[in-house]
Parts: C-alpha cells; sequence; structure tokens
C-alpha cells in the first residue's frame, strides 16, 4: 500500500517535470497556478493546521513577495529568480516581525491581528508610491517565461509539502504539533513554545512569499488590491480545510479539487462558483470541520502522513 | 553534613484579584523523598505547583530548585532544570498517537528515546495501544499516559497534581509502587491527592493548606491527629 503510494507519486512526479515539454501554453499556465495554490494552501497549514495558530492574513505574506521581487526586477533589473527569492525573505523578514508580538494573542484574536497586518500591508504599498507604483500598480518589462515559472512553482510547492511531510513525521517536527495540541503542557514537558511558534509562522511565509515573486512575474503586473486581497487568504483556507488540515496531503488534495472546480465552473458561470464556493465553506465548516482526509483519517485510522 | 534542600518555596503568595490562592507559603524538600500536598478543594494546592513550575508568575517570595531561581523562569526552562509534572485535569496531546505522546518529549538518541517509551507503555500496559491517539484513550489510560510522559524526561522533583484519580484499582497499586520506585532511584516526588489512603501510604512528610496558608507539616500519623487540619477538612 505504501509501496504503491510511494511510486504512484514518483511516476506523478515524473509526468509533471515532463510536462511542459508536451503541453499548450494554457496548459502550462493552468498548472502553475495550480501549484501557486497548493503551496499556498499547505503554507497556510503550516502555521494554522499543524500548529493550531489560525492565520486570516497570510497573503500578507504572498503581496509583501510579490512587491519585494516586483520593485526588485522593475527598479534594479535584477533576475526574476533571485528576485522572488528575495520575496521569500522579505516574507520572512515580516513573520519575524509581526510574529514576536502577535502570536501571544491567543485564537480570534491572532487570526484577527493577521487580518489586520494585511490591511496594514496594503495602506502602506500603496502609500509609498515612489517605491511601489501606489494605487496605479507596478508593471514588468516581461517576456513570457511559463515554463521556467512552472517549474519554479511546482518546487515551491513540493518544499512545502516536503516541509509538512517532515514536520508531521519526525520527533523534532512534532513539537510543532505540541502547540495546537496542548500549549500549556508542551511547556510544561520542556518545549519552548514561542520558538517552535515563531519558527512554524517563519517556515509559514517563506513559501507565499517566493510564490508571491513568481506570481508577479508571471502576471507581468500587481497592483495593491490584487496581491493583498483578502480572497486569496480565504481561498487557502478554505482549499486547506476542504482536503484536511493538519495532513501531508488534506491542502494537496483541497487546492487541486478546487482549483479544477473553479477553471472548469468560474470561466462559464461567474455568479454560480461564487455560490458553489459558498456553499462548500459551509459544508466544509458545518460537516465535515476536519476535511476529507481528516475524516477518513478518523474513520479507517490511517496516519496522518496521508 | 546537612545536605541543601532540591526545593526551597519561601514565603510565596498569588493572587487572583481579590482571591489569595496562595499565602506566605514556605515547604522545603529534600532529595530522594515522598512528600504530601493536601487541602480541602481550592485551598491553593494546583496554584502553588503553577507557581513552582512557572505557569503563573508568583506576587511575592521565592522559589529555589538545587540552590538557583526558578522563580521568573518561563516554564520550558523550569522543566529544563529538572522539575516534570502532571496536571489535574488532564493534558495530553490527544491528537498525536501514545507512543507520540512520550517521544515529542524527548531530544537526543532517538533510539534509545523509543526503547524507553516503549518500556513505559508497557509498564502502564499501554503497549497493545502504542498507535492509538492519545484522545481515543479511557480516562485512566490519558492519566497514566501522563505520568508516563513526565518521566520520559527523566526530571529530578516530579510534582504530580491527582495521579491516582480515575485510575483504575488494578493500575493503582502498579502506580503506587512506580512512585515508590522512582523515589527508590533518588527522585523526590510532591504529591496532590484527595485519596488519603494513597497520600498517607506514599508520603514521609505531609503540608497541608488551607485557604493557601501552610496550617500543618509533619508525618502522616501527626497530621491525622492535628486539630487545625480536623478543623479544616471537617470543621466548617
Ligand atoms: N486562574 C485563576 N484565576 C482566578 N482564580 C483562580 C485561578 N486559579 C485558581 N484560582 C482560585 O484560587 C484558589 C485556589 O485554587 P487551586 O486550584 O489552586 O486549588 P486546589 O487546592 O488545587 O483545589 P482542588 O483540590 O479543587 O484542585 C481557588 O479559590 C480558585 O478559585
Ligand atoms: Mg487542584
Amino acid at each position: 500500500m505504501k509501496r504503491a503510494f510511494q511510486v504512484g507519486l514518483a511516476v506523478l512526479l515524473f509526468g509533471l517535470a515532463l510536462y511542459p515539454t508536451m503541453a499548450s501554453g494554457y496548459g502550462i499556465r493552468f498548472m502553475l497556478q495550480l501549484f501557486m495554490w497548493v503551496a499556498l494552501a499547505q503554507s497556510w497549514n503550516l502555521i494554522s493546521g499543524l500548529t493550531g495558530y489560525v492565520s486570516f492574513g497570510h497573503v500578507a505574506f504572498f503581496g509583501t513577495g510579490a512587491y519585494a521581487a516586483g520593485i526588485l526586477v522593475t527598479t534594479h533589473g535584477w533576475h526574476w529568480v533571485p528576485a522572488s527569492l528575495a520575496g521569500g525573505v522579505a516574507a520572512v523578514i515580516l513573520a519575524l516581525l509581526i510574529g514576536y508580538p502577535c502570536l501571544r494573542l491567543k485564537g480570534p484574536y491572532f487570526a484577527i491581528s493577521m487580518l489586520g497586518l494585511n490591511e496594514v500591508m496594503r495602506v502602506l504599498v500603496s502609500y509609498f508610491e515612489g517605491l511601489t507604483g501606489g494605487g496605479s500598480g507596478l508593471s514588468f518589462p516581461t517576456q513570457p517565461a511559463s515554463v521556467q515559472i512552472y517549474y519554479a512553482m511546482a518546487l515551491s510547492a513540493l518544499a512545502v509539502t516536503g516541509a509538512a511531510y517532515f514536520i508531521i513525521t519526525s520527533r523534532f517536527g512534532l513539537k510543532f504539533m505540541t502547540i495546537r495540541e496542548d500549549e500549556v503542557a508542551a511547556e510544561a514537558m520542556g518545549i519552548d513554545t514561542a520558538r517552535y511558534k515563531l519558527g512554524a509562522f517563519v517556515l509559514s511565509a517563506f513559501v507565499p512569499g517566493v510564490v508571491g515573486g513568481l506570481f508577479a512575474r508571471d502576471t507581468g503586473y500587481i497592483e495593491p488590491i490584487s496581491v493583498f486581497a483578502l480572497i486569496i487568504t480565504i481561498t487557502m483556507i478554505v482549499m486547506a480545510l476542504f482536503g484536511g488540515k493538519g495532513t501531508v496531503w488534506g491542502p494537496v488534495l483541497g487546492a487541486v479539487t478546487l482549483f479544477v472546480l473553479q477553471e472548469l465552473v468560474w470561466a462559464r458561470f461567474l455568479f454560480f462558483y461564487q455560490i458553489l464556493f459558498g456553499a462548500i465553506i459551509v459544508v466544509v465548516v458545518l460537516l465535515m470541520p476536519r476535511g476529507i482526509l481528516g475524516v477518513l483519517q478518523q474513520r479507517y485510522h490511517l496516519p496522518r502522513t496521508i | 553534613m546537612q545536605t541543601r534542600p532540591i526545593l526551597e518555596v519561601s514565603g510565596v503568595t498569588k493572587r487572583f484579584g481579590g482571591v489569595t490562592a496562595v499565602n506566605r507559603c514556605s515547604l522545603s524538600l529534600a532529595r530522594g523523598k515522598i512528600y504530601g500536598l493536601i487541602g480541602p478543594n481550592g485551598s491553593g494546592k494546583t496554584t502553588l505547583f503553577n507557581c513552582i513550575t512557572g505557569l503563573e508568575r508568583r506576587d511575592e517570595g521565592e522559589v529555589r530548585f538545587k540552590g538557583g531561581r526558578i522563580d521568573g523562569l518561563k516554564p520550558h526552562q523550569v522543566a529544563r532544570r529538572g522539575i516534570g509534572r502532571t496536571f489535574q485535569i488532564i493534558r495530553v496531546f490527544p491528537e498525536l498517537t501514545a507512543l507520540e505522546n512520550l517521544l515529542v518529549v524527548t531530544q537526543g538518541p532517538f533510539e534509545a528515546a523509543r526503547r524507553r517509551a516503549e518500556e513505559l507503555l508497557r509498564f502502564v500496559t499501554l503497549d497493545r495501544l502504542q498507535n492509538e491517539y492519545a484522545g481515543n484513550l479511557s480516562y485512566g489510560q490519558q492519566k497514566l499516559l501522563e505520568f508516563v510522559r513526565v518521566l520520559m524526561t527523566d526530571p529530578e522533583l516530579i510534582l504530580l497534581d491527582e495521579p491516582a484519580a480515575g485510575v483504575n484499582p488494578t493500575l493503582l497499586n502498579e502506580l503506587l509502587a512506580a512512585i515508590t520506585g522512582l523515589r527508590d532511584q533518588g527522585k523526590t516526588i510532591l504529591i496532590v491527592e484527595h485519596d488519603m489512603k494513597v497520600v498517607m501510604g506514599l508520603s514521609e512528610t505531609i503540608f497541608v493548606l488551607d485557604y493557601g496558608e501552610k496550617i500543618a507539616e509533619g508525618p502522616p500519623g501527626v497530621i491525622q491527629a492535628d486539630a487545625r487540619v480536623i478543623e479544616a477538612y471537617f470543621g466548617r
């Protein structure tokens, strides 16, 4: 069973690696956006699914990465690859600055503080026009680089899923999960919860920053309302919840299912898609708060590594 | 030569708003002995544990462990110095397995930790359930799991907050034997317990709290006959 899964996974990865050589431009851009959502949902899972600190403002890291990379590319002539990595670093710096005060807050207070962070970032970016172009946005002098961005997005999704796998399966990683399980007991057992929390937070910020930079390069144009959009946070949360937070593959499953659904339905029936999306949120919250994999896991006693 | 007490609590006071939960409390524990801490409900036993382990910050007084001040340290720092505790209200990690509950608190060589965890699970007859989520275990099983989890870090001083409550009678005897076994290995143990037979049987010295104040201290026989203690328990 495990063997079959590993073989299947290897074949899938191999297929995805070869995909750009035979796919259409549309196919490649579809897939790179899919990877982006996997990376975002999985990043959210790291802090919110595994350590239990629900972030309502994770798009702040995405937007910060997008702008950091955007500025480096447009005004400093950087190549988009190092610029996107720098976007990740910028997101990490923001996470360090904000994590220290915010992670002392519990439950809804932390969630709301993150929401506030995103609003503040959006306003700041709009305000410093000289650097960011303000409300009129930032345009990239782009030649399409979809294939390279496809691989970069895929690597990002893979890296953050690998991090989730490591956390869920290693003794060191389980320490992060004790924060979700019982922070007081973890402290009393000698686990420095403040440090692990900050670690998870920083880890969960890096990839969204990188992916933000890649997204900026891919679309060629960013503005405050597009990269600090609340709907991006909501979408990554719903994807992770739908597939199953706190598991390795839940966020992947959720992102793939909902993104494919979105492409199928949204393009044709925008209004219907919004209703469907809303309905999915309600169903997940009311009927299966553990998501698809969470439900299967409980019913069939599966390990969290599914 | 008089060796220094392993734990010295001097004049510790903790208030919650108008309530003085612990009032100028002083205790001194010698290494390698079992102590009992008793008192009516709400007399401050758990709060005193919290002040020792850093979960609550005392308002006054000081706590020394092996001679060094520990009041003011964070709970994980206190734990790292060698004080382990269990909780009155169970605090296992519900969505980690029984085995993971034990492994996660360890560092150092993994295989050694794993062997030790398996040995401890066998000891509390939870070995068959090692891959079960802790949250799915019965109350008594969770209580035992929490007890062995504290042993994983090999603390020198162990604070047990009602370890016997809810544990079935057959396992209870083993639990009591384990506690004396730990003492024989040189560990110091402070037990809060409502079951008088249990505390009186185990402890060499008992401290009695009432309204946050220590009203008596002594061997079980003396405590049972102490007028103030009898009044605290039955007099009102
Ligand atoms: N966090 C808190 N906030 C306010 N009051 C508290 C808090 N914790 C404890 N108290 C109060 O402090 C007093 C001592 O409580 P504590 O839990 O230490 O008693 P206890 O001796 O452990 O009781 P029990 O035998 O019922 O466990 C009680 O009056 C309790 O209501
Ligand atoms: Mg108590």
